[in-house]
């Protein structure tokens, strides 16, 4: 009874707060208006913010920008000046290296299938498991969360997950080692648990009154509902796959199959040996290896930068819902 | 609640019944639907619980997990006795306290400045900028790095092009393990700032407006306001994210700190961790009986941190528990 009380009045101060608050604004507003006439002067407080947000802003993008015009420029030109903000000896020879091989294709299509399918699976698995749990089933949502939290807490470590995946599931080399390992977020289903909390329990009493079954509530009513949470989950999921190397690193050994980020860490991995050794760069000539290695940075990054101002929004969203709620 | 009057508290009864009904009916459907994920977690976090039994074994993969043979606590002396135990603890926890006063000063600083700027355009897109670098992958950031200390064949980097510009001596940053923890500190003040002031502007966009308005008109400045009114209501905010953090302080940022590091024996000193030294120690020696010890005590370890962290949390606040 209580938890039927509590998950009632849970949406209608919610509902309260978001009906609420066009006249909250307004009543923020009115004391800009009362002071504005009184206090004409800039405060160097928001003098040095606007400097300071700035300032943060560009050190955030200059060293995509740099990557970037470094991807254009001619190795030679980099060998002797290193990098620069502009591309002075415009080159294209690393991107015509790139799209020449089909490293990159087997590339993108490894990073595509695990973000993809494994975005799908950790978006399936995740809404149903949570919308249990937010269903406040007495003797089944309690240990559910219990059993959902607890791996935040001990974690088995390495080595048995490595056995786990090659010895007994025999997952090697399969694009699935990457994706099961990560599949679920214990931390994204809690905040799928919060948002599906905030759902108005009138909508779900009126369609269980109709005489829909939890199936057709769950896929009928609260997924349609849940499209904003929906979308903030599949985003982080998916880009926690397109970032994914860790496990690629430990369970693909096959460069075919290799996911970009992967081709992108052997790229690296030598650059320790070229820095302790400094003369042993003779070979590098024959290949534009660091103008490769910024070029295959770009392809990596582009398609995160280019979906990011379109996916931003959700992500403050879904990190608001859960720093409020978790 | 509702049942005021006798009508209403009826429809309420036969609307319950209806509900319970239909609970019970439904049910299963729930267990289904529970069921992926549950086998998920059943697998991938309490199965390899059950492989750390390892920890204890004379491990070889030909006899299996469980049909290796005992080996008591030999494992765990192994890696106390080798030296360099005290060393990646230290690493860990000195690195973990760094990363985290580092990367909330970041983000607490940020979201005050940010809470001062007024154009909505502006505040959205810097906002969104800021946030980024907490999408690009530990690969990329590397790179980054090498572009900014490395250059090209071991010259030509930024810093070091920025330090002979004000006639610096030139630092082989790869080679001089000495300033790395500060690195990788503003590393993860980069990577986190963005990220962790937008947990603080959500907390401060639920402080009362009327404060403000009381400091305006005691003549309240800004920063007085910024100092005075906002920080001290952020540090429930700012005690949870502590909290968070010392109860994964045992944990390190492998993904991060790999990818930097690498297999660059020469910065070992102060970057070398707990997870970093667990998969070196597996890749190169294929040691899985000392590398799972090694996981065990860290998981134990991390385990009465998270507990412990937990508990002065609650004690510390306790309607805004993260439990």
């Amino acid at each position: 009874m209580s938890s039927y009380l509590t998950g009632r009045s849970n949406p209608e101060t919610d509902d309260a707060e978001e009906t609420g608050t066009e006249p909250k604004s307004s009543v923020a507003k009115r004391p800009v208006t009362i002071h504005r006439p009184v206090k004409h002067r800039v405060e160097a407080f928001t003098v040095i913010s606007y400097i300071g947000v700035s300032f943060f802003a560009i050190l955030c993008l200059i060293p995509f920008w740099m990557i970037f015009v470094g991807s254009f420029t001619a190795e030679s030109k980099l060998a002797i000046s290193g990098y620069s903000l502009w591309p002075s000896p415009f080159s294209l020879q690393a991107y015509q290296l790139l799209f020449s091989g089909t490293t990159l294709l087997d590339g993108y299509i490894a990073t595509l299938f695990i973000t993809i399918v494994g975005t799908a699976l950790s978006l399936t698995t995740t809404a149903s498991l949570s919308w249990v749990i937010a269903r406040r089933m007495p003797g089944i949502s309690r240990p559910l969360t219990i059993f959902a939290y607890l791996p935040m807490l001990f974690t088995g470590g390495l080595v048995p997950l490595y056995l786990l995946v090659t010895e007994v599931l025999g997952l090697e080399n399969s694009w699935f080692s990457v994706i099961l390992p990560i599949m679920m977020a214990p931390f994204l289903v809690f905040v799928a648990v919060a948002f599906f909390r905030q759902l108005p329990e009138e909508i779900l009493e009126s369609a269980r009154l109709d005489g829909a079954g939890e199936a057709r509530i769950f896929f009928r009513i609260v997924l349609p509902l849940s499209k904003p949470i929906l979308a903030v989950l599949g985003l982080f999921y998916a880009v926690t796959y397109w970032n994914e190397w860790f496990t690629a690193l430990l369970f693909i050994s096959d460069p075919t199959k290799y996911p970009l980020q992967l081709i992108l860490q052997n790229l690296i991995a030598d650059v320790e040996n070229a820095a302790q050794i400094p003369s042993g760069g003779a070979a590098m000539a024959v290949a534009p290896v660091y103008q490769l290695r910024l070029a295959m940075t770009v392809v990596t990054v582009a398609p995160v930068l280019l979906a990011y101002p379109f996916a931003q929004r959700f992500f403050v969203k879904g990190l608001t819902l859960g720093a409020t709620k978790g | 609640m509702t049942s005021a009057n006798g009508a209403v508290s009826k429809a309420e009864r036969q609307r319950k019944r209806a509900s319970r009904r239909a609970a019970r009916r439904g049910s299963w459907v729930l267990l289904l639907l529970a069921a992926p994920g549950v086998i998920w977690f059943a697998v991938f976090c309490y199965l390899p619980l059950a492989g750390l039994v390892v920890a204890f074994k004379n491990f070889s993969v030909s006899q299996g997990i469980f049909g290796s043979p005992w080996d008591g606590l030999q494992n765990f002396k192994f890696f106390l006795a080798s030296g360099e135990a005290p060393t990646i603890v230290l690493n860990t926890l000195f690195l973990n306290t760094l990363f985290l006063a580092g990367s909330l000063l970041t983000g607490l600083v940020l979201a005050l400045m940010l809470n001062e700027i007024r154009l909505t355009l502006f505040k959205r897109v810097a906002q969104s900028i800021a946030f980024f670098p907490y999408f690009v992958s530990p690969i990329v950031i590397s790179i980054i790095l090498q572009v900014i200390l490395a250059g090209v064949n071991g010259q030509g980097g930024a810093l070091n092009n920025l330090l002979s510009v004000f006639d610096l001596p030139q630092v082989s940053w790869y080679t001089t393990p000495g300033p790395w923890p500060w690195i990788l500190t503003v590393v993860k003040m980069w990577q986190l700032g963005g990220y962790t002031s937008v947990i603080f502007l959500a907390a401060i966009t639920s402080i009362s407006e009327e404060l403000y308005e009381a400091g305006a008109i005691d003549g309240a400045s800004r920063f007085r306001m910024a100092r005075s009114i906002t920080t001290p209501l952020l540090t429930p905010t700012l005690g949870i994210l502590i909290v968070l953090g010392v109860g994964r302080i045992f944990f390190a940022d492998f993904a991060t700190i790999f990818a930097i590091v690498g297999d660059n024996g020469t910065l070992f000193p102060t970057t070398d961790v707990i997870d970093t030294y667990v998969f070196r120690a597996l890749r190169t020696q294929g040691d899985f009986g000392t590398t799972a010890a090694i996981g065990l005590f860290q998981s134990v370890v991390g385990f009465i941190f998270v507990t412990v962290a937990v508990i002065v949390q609650r004690r510390f606040n306790k309607e805004s528990s993260i439990l």
